[in-house]
């Protein structure tokens, strides 16, 4: 067998173990909230609602959606993006748009599940909306990105700020956008309808369910991530990632792969925004502030740029630190030693610490590509060969 | 390389490990929870902890019991770090805890009716009781946007009340008052661009116009810092004699003050008032600028609630002697109010959530005599709409840098 057929075999039995073990770990989460949690003694179920909550776990897998998706653009392309979080508010008004009773002065219903009494409006059935939040984020990719891709480094990540406050300002502004309420303002869109696959109807309260649907699209994502890195595509990304120079040199047509990469992450972007709109039950233009695009950004970096399973665990921790990680951890703390620490307001303290700290001992991150760790241990070790020499120099 | 199955299995034993550690339930009396859903993080932290301490105080009074019935308080928090302010996550995720929390029969809040909308719908499907001390958007309770309120209410019966008028009122009231009192025929209206804001901006643009004035309608830039000067230069050229502040002063409000006196003149030169959502804030109260403010605060103001006299101002009292520092505003006592509508309810129920819920929606109206509650306002519950059947709203204009309470209107609905 050849060396390429070697490794070729290698990487889908590693992919297929990861299969496995996602699997297994969603579905053991599904069947245990779905059909044991009931039958546990309370104190059990007390603890898994409040250290492992299913509405917290579900988001969990909104943000890893989100994390891939900016891991194509930033971890594969090298295209630093301060943007992202426009692509989730558009999937987000995707969902409201088509979703629910807001165009009132239409009665439009394609497979929808419109809730009883609120029939007018738009009801396009859920997978639709999920097809078309994509499309329509890979539209606005398309969009932002043909113009702008051209630009290099701090250009291009200027431009995808501008877009990232843009579109938030314009879902807030856009209650009278030509005598038309588009987006109902700071009100935000709600009421969306609750989702039918096929008769099964997925009610307020099927929260293993609603888990169930985000895992398979993060499972989707993650598919398709690693497929993608693997594929000629993704070689491509990660030359230009490297050194731009070398990869158009080598053939690489840098525009039309940056350009792909932008618009797949931000397919990942909208299919996201559609999903936490279902999860929430309404789209609200508060959430889609600038905060946002740099925490999605911190989690592919603490986690691995560039490393699906690295951006994975990134997105877990921090997003679980953030909405019940820190209160539970807090209040542990507070109940053992007898303290009245008030945790979550040190939050960006130890988010913070914990980026200065990974900065400096671990700059590839939790799991690091492969690629990734020599670079930065090269890199470290060029210094560390540069001091050591300086030091000899000095000391002679 | 360890694999990610053995991972996953680790994790879960390691965790009905922990689980299985804890201490076991204990036995007794059948203890009923009130879940308390506020922003404890960001910019209303300081006021939502207060509420708590309220709260707490208002179960303490009680001796921890309503009716038969013990009862507890547990926290929800619907903030986080990161946005520093409610998050929609967070309010979705409150939601389907309180309903997983078999003990709990009512939830107190929201603080923000945005997070009103997410939670409603939800705790209405598990037949829960809500109470809010706090949310003044109309469309919760009463017809305003296409479909409201009924959108929050899929199961056809009402669940939610509140024990404040809503923006409606506050704004009806400010434009009567600068119309009618103030002979202003042109006004500037600015929002801040949040749900609140527009709100109660919508509602003075509203009444104003129907009085037969002329609206200029703006929004403020809201970021920390951010430069209003050249919305005021809008209003100046439009002719407007006043400007309404359609929002809270978290949003860059010192900034808005100031460029407001730095284009228009002080409040003597350029005549200009707010909503309750400038109430009690010492920045404002210490700006030269915001001398001679017009306020008004949707209910009785805690200076209002102190100079009183009677339960209200001995509750107050009660409350600085066990905490050492006064409630950081009187939405902190209507806190304590909301409390004191969930415990009646408790008490007139059979200790399950049907039943809080019906001692509020159903059966005999549930009603708080001035002498009950701690704010010192009596009210009945409308049993259809959940809305209080009166309205106090007071008066204010700073002066000497406090606001003072210049009359109270009492406004039947």
């Amino acid at each position: 067998m050849s060396n390429t057929s070697v490794a070729a075999h290698t990487a889908v039995t590693n992919n297929r173990k990861w299969a496995i073990g996602y699997v297994s770990v969603v579905a053991t989460i599904f069947v245990l909230n779905k059909f044991l949690l009931t039958y546990l003694n309370s104190d059990v179920q007390k603890f898994f609602n409040s250290w492992f909550s299913l509405s917290s776990l579900a988001e969990i897998m909104i943000w890893i959606l989100m994390a891939l998706g900016l891991n194509i653009i930033v971890g594969y392309a090298g295209l630093l993006d301060l943007g992202y979080v426009a692509f989730w508010a558009l999937g987000g008004y995707v969902a409201g748009w088509l979703m629910s009773p807001f165009f009132s002065s239409l009665q439009f219903n394609f497979f929808g599940h419109a809730r009883k009494g609120f029939e007018f409006g738009i009801h396009f059935h859920v997978l639709i909306v999920l097809i078309l939040g994509g499309c329509f984020t890979a539209i606005w990719g398309v969009i932002i990105g043909g113009p702008t891709l051209r630009l290099k480094s701090d250009y291009l990540a200027l431009v995808t700020l501008g877009f990232g406050e843009i579109i938030p300002q314009f879902m807030l502004n856009g209650s009278n956008i030509a005598g038309h309420n588009l987006t109902n303002g700071a009100q935000g869109i709600g009421g969306l309808d609750e989702i039918n696959l096929f008769g099964y109807v997925i009610g307020t309260f099927a929260m293993p369910e609603k888990f169930l649907m985000v895992s398979i699209l993060a499972g989707g994502m993650i598919f398709f991530s690693i497929r993608l890195r693997d594929g000629r595509l993704g070689r491509a990304w990660l030359a230009i990632r490297e050194d731009e120079l070398a990869a158009s040199m080598m053939g690489v047509p840098l525009w039309r792969t940056k350009f792909s990469s932008y618009s797949i992450g931000a397919v990942s972007g909208g299919v996201g925004g559609v999903a936490f709109a279902i999860l929430v039950g309404g789209v609200y233009a508060d959430r889609f502030n600038f905060v946002i695009s740099i925490i999605i950004l911190s989690m592919v970096v603490l986690g691995g740029m560039g490393n699906v399973w690295g951006v994975v665990v990134g997105a877990t921790v921090l997003s679980w630190i953030n909405s019940i990680g820190l209160v539970q951890v807090g209040d542990l703390i507070n109940n053992t030693f007898g303290t009245h620490v008030n945790f979550p307001s040190y939050q960006f303290l130890i988010f913070g610490l914990l980026l200065v700290l990974m900065m400096l001992f671990r700059r590839e991150g939790f799991l690091p590509e492969a690629r990734m760790r020599m670079v930065m241990q090269d890199e470290k070790g060029d210094v560390d060969k540069k001091v050591s020499d300086e030091t000899k120099i000095a000391s002679n | 390389m360890i694999k990610p199955i053995k991972i996953g299995a680790l994790a879960i034993a390691g965790a009905l490990a922990l689980a299985a550690c804890s201490s076991s339930s204990s036995a007794g009396g059948k203890t009923l929870v009130v879940g308390t859903d506020l922003p404890l993080q960001g910019a209303s932290a300081d006021a939502s902890k207060s509420t708590n301490e309220v709260i707490a105080l208002v179960l303490e009074q009680a001796g921890g019991k309503a009716g038969k019935f013990n009862v507890t308080v547990k926290q929800y928090d619907d903030s986080t770090a990161a946005k520093g302010a409610w998050d929609d996550a967070a309010c979705a995720k409150n939601a389907q805890d309180h309903v997983a929390n078999v003990d709990e029969v009512a939830v107190l809040g929201t603080y923000n009716s945005g997070c009103a909308k997410i939670i409603i719908p939800v705790v209405n499907q598990a037949g829960m009781l809500m109470v809010s001390h706090a949310n003044t958007y109309p469309g919760l309770t009463v017809p305003w946007d296409k479909g409201e309120p009924d959108l929050y209410y899929p199961s056809g019966s009402r669940n939610y009340a509140r024990i404040i008028g809503n923006d409606a009122f506050q704004g009806t009231a400010a434009a009567q008052f600068l119309y009618n009192e103030q002979g202003v025929k042109t006004l500037a209206v600015l929002d801040d661009t949040q749900a609140y804001g527009i709100g109660i901006a919508d509602a003075v643009q509203k009444e104003f116009e129907k009085l037969g004035g002329t609206v200029l309608r703006y929004s403020w830039d809201i970021k920390a810092g951010a430069i209003n000067t050249s919305t005021f230069q809008k209003i100046k050229a439009g002719g407007a004699t006043a400007v309404y502040y359609g929002g809270i002063f978290d949003n860059n409000g010192v900034q808005l003050v100031k460029d407001k006196t730095s284009v228009l003149g002080d409040n003597k030169a350029f005549l200009s008032m707010s909503p309750d959502g400038f109430s009690g804030y010492p920045a404002l109260r210490a700006m030269p600028e915001a001398e001679g403010l017009w306020m008004t605060f949707a209910g009785k103001s805690l200076d209002g609630i102190k100079k009183g006299g009677g339960a209200p101002a001995k509750f107050v009292a009660d409350y600085t002697a066990k905490y050492g520092y006064e409630p950081n505003s009187s939405y902190s006592i209507y806190g304590g109010v909301a409390m004191q509508v969930i415990l009646k309810a408790i008490a007139a129920s059979d200790g399950t959530r049907k039943g809080v819920l019906g001692a509020v929606f159903g059966g005999k109206q549930l009603c708080l005599t001035a002498a009950e509650s701690v704010s010192g306002m009596g009210f009945c519950l409308n049993q259809q709409t959940g809305d209080i059947d009166s309205v106090t709203m007071t008066l204010q204009q700073m002066t000497g840098g406090v606001e003072t309470d210049i009359k109270t209107l009492d406004i039947a609905k």
